[in-house]
């Protein structure tokens, strides 16, 4: 793949960096946008932000090993991050992740082989009234149960 | 001015001082881990927690500001009962490494478990594992598991050599210090200092690796002889357990902060560029060329060969000798060489060599002139003048017959930019002396070789870049049976019956500088004097 920002991209970060008082500030807006453009980020990822940011890529590489929603492997079509933080876990978090595990056919951390679904577990993502919760892709479902998820997974189809 | 109390002492500061500092000056310690007086602040190792009164938490007296009418107190209950927490937290993860690491006995980690923890340890879990025993540069290896992530190491290579290799990535128990995936070594040229400021094992340095134990150093206080800037250095050496470092007595050189010249760090050329003091290649005894074979002679009968050597010469014409001297001697050597060499009458005393390739130089501390002591042989107005190396000079004069005797102090002339040409002039000289530290290709071809004592093995003055004149102590004695420069120049004076020469550094260095105007303790040259060293010098005090 080649290392570059689309013109709207570039747009984008353009008028980010109006945002922060200095670059170092924009590494994670940065990352998510690069994150949006190439799917997943790569070292070459992070030394092309590094030098849109005009930082040192050590410091990106800092930002990026840090927060766990940065990839640093492609993920399917559909990324399924099902919350397992205390509020969803008492309303019956575990179940839901055991009936997508099973549906799926794939194991946390997996992708199926049609390169649809990736299921991963995330913490607290701020959205207790509809425990148990998951988030696919940008939008937040919930509350889970077998019937529901069976619904949105259609709709995904 | 702010004007403080801590621990129910009163110190005034400069405005903008830290807590920290400020109980320094007082000579009060406050552990810590992460501040370095060089580096920007970090507070990330919550070691050096103090109470402050009127704040109802402790503070960190590391970017707590000296402040007029503050009350400190670094060591109640409250303050220890917190350190000795941090410590815990420090700890939970370190390995018990500290009989096979390097940095025992100099571990902020072992000291301050001694003074502040004492604590049973309450760990039920299994340490994390991390990555153990990496090299990271030539110079540095790099333990993970030891590390307590202060980011001395990343800021060092952020703030002061710029290259940005380090960083700490992943986070919480998983975060570790390591190498930006991008490159595979560290890139600058000052990464001993990051094993000196490291506070644990987490950094060490690999020429001091597994080569003894830090308790059996002595330090001697000494003056980089590397390049023409002069770092103050202390020589760790180790006369008590001689088979350690295998067999070297130097295992290691350490920065001397000195804010006029180095602050608290050296460059690695000089750090690792000690190695010929203990090498295999040191001249050892005196000797002299019999029809090409070597045969080795006593000290005694090597001033006499000298003194027949140079009586000869002189009685064919004093300019018929030329003196090559190096800017590697000190400056009482040089002083005492000059007077032994003027009285008998030769004039052409130089000491410029130039090297094959110009030297490396940068903004922080590297000069391009290898040699400790150029301004102070300037200073003596020593050199043939001619506006090229004195090399060159000699040469020339030697090509045209004007010249047959030379004698050579510590020049290796095979790794000058005359090489060539010194190759085929030498050899057909009548007389080549050569006085110097470790055989090489000028000396090999000789007269006659007088061995001498490197600068660990004596003392004596440079004078640097700037004109600074520094002092440095003896470490060890001469290996084998070589001699000081001046002790050298003394027998030759003794066998040469002229005026007598001391062996004693300060009672030259005194001598010189009441006969040479530059050296002379005046207001003109009171730039020379401000540095301290001058004045130490003359005292004699260590």
């Amino acid at each position: 793949m080649s290392v570059e920002f689309s013109e709207k991209a570039l747009e984008q970060l353009r008028e980010l960096l109006g945002h922060y008082p200095d670059r170092q500030a924009a590494v994670i807006p940065a990352l998510h946008l690069a994150q949006e453009e190439f799917g997943y980020i790569t070292q070459e990822v992070e030394d092309y932000v590094a030098k849109l940011l005009e930082i040192p890529a050590t410091d990106v590489h800092q930002v990026f090993t840090f927060y766990t929603m940065f990839r640093d492997r492609p993920v399917g079509k559909y990324h399924i991050k099902v919350c397992e933080s205390v509020a969803c876990h008492i309303m019956g978090s575990t179940n839901v992740l055991d009936y997508l595990r099973k549906k799926l056919g794939i194991d946390v951390g997996q992708t199926t082989p049609d390169g649809r679904f990736t299921l991963t577990t995330v913490e607290c993502l701020g959205a207790c009234e509809m425990a148990p919760m998951m988030q696919v892709n940008d939008d937040f479902y919930g509350p889970l149960d077998e019937k529901k998820l069976d619904e949105i997974l259609e709709s995904l189809e | 001015m702010p004007t403080l109390k801590i621990d129910g002492k009163e110190v005034w500061v400069e405005p903008g001082t830290n807590v920290l500092e400020a109980a320094k000056k007082l000579g009060i310690e406050i552990p810590h881990y992460c501040y370095h007086p060089a580096l920007k602040v970090a507070g990330s190792c919550r070691m050096c927690l103090v109470e402050i009164e009127g704040m109802p938490k402790l503070q960190i007296s590391c970017h707590t500001k000296a402040a007029d009418g503050m009350v400190v107190w670094t060591n109640t209950e409250k303050v220890r009962k917190a350190r000795q927490a941090v410590l815990e937290f420090l700890l939970v993860d370190h390995p018990l490494d500290c009989p096979v690491c390097d940095q025992a006995g100099e571990c902020y980690l072992q000291i301050y478990y001694m003074e502040h923890g004492l604590y049973k340890s309450r760990l039920r879990e299994n340490k994390i594992k991390k990555e153990k025993a990496k090299p990271i540069g030539k110079h540095i290896i790099l333990d993970q598991e030891r590390c307590i992530l202060c980011s001395r190491c990343v800021r060092f290579t952020r703030e002061v050599t710029k290259t940005f290799e380090l960083g700490i990535f992943n986070r919480g128990n998983r975060s570790v210090v390591d190498l930006y995936p991008g490159i595979s070594e560290l890139q600058n040229r000052y990464q001993g200092n990051l094993a000196d400021i490291c506070p644990v094992g987490a950094l060490t340095d690999r020429n001091f690796r597994f080569q003894t134990r830090v308790w059996y150093l002595q330090q001697a206080k000494s003056i980089c002889p590397g390049c023409s800037r002069g770092c103050n250095i202390e020589v760790d050496y180790n006369i008590s357990r001689e088979y350690k470092a295998g067999g070297r007595r130097i295992p290691r050189i350490r920065p001397r902060h000195n804010p006029k010249v180095n602050g608290y760090w050296m460059c690695d050329d000089g750090r690792y560029g000690y190695k010929y003091v203990d090498a295999l290649d040191r001249i050892l005894l005196p000797r002299r060329l019999d029809e090409g074979e070597p045969v080795e002679l006593s000290w005694p009968a090597a001033y006499t060969m000298a003194a027949d050597l140079l009586s000869e010469a002189t009685k064919e014409g004093a300019d018929k000798v030329g003196v090559l001297l190096s800017a590697k001697m000190t400056n009482e050597e040089l002083f005492a060489a000059r007077k032994l060499f003027s009285s008998l009458g030769v004039s052409r005393i130089g000491f410029r060599v130039e090297p094959k390739e110009p030297g490396y130089e940068d903004d922080l501390l590297i000069k391009a002139d290898k040699n400790p002591n150029t301004k102070g042989a300037e200073l003596l107005e020593l050199g043939l003048g001619a506006g090229k190396s004195d090399v060159s000079a000699l040469l020339d004069a030697a090509e045209a017959g004007e010249v047959d005797t030379v004698v050579i102090f510590n020049e290796d002339l095979s790794k000058s930019s005359e090489a060539e040409r010194a190759e085929a002039v030498l050899p057909k000289l009548g007389r080549v002396i050569y006085v110097g530290t470790n055989w090489n290709a000028t000396a090999a071809k000789a007269d006659l070789v007088l061995p001498m004592a490197t600068f660990v093995e004596q003392e004596g003055t440079f004078t640097n870049f700037e004109g600074r004149v520094q002092r440095f102590w003896k470490a060890v004695e001469p290996l084998g049976e070589s001699r000081t420069g001046l002790s050298i120049l003394a027998g030759l004076a003794t066998a040469l019956g002229l005026e007598p020469v001391s062996e004693n550094a300060e009672e030259v260095f005194a001598e010189l500088a009441e006969q040479v105007p530059a050296f002379f303790r005046g207001s003109a040259t009171r730039n020379l004097v401000s540095t301290g060293n001058w004045l130490r010098a003359r005292l004699g005090r260590r």
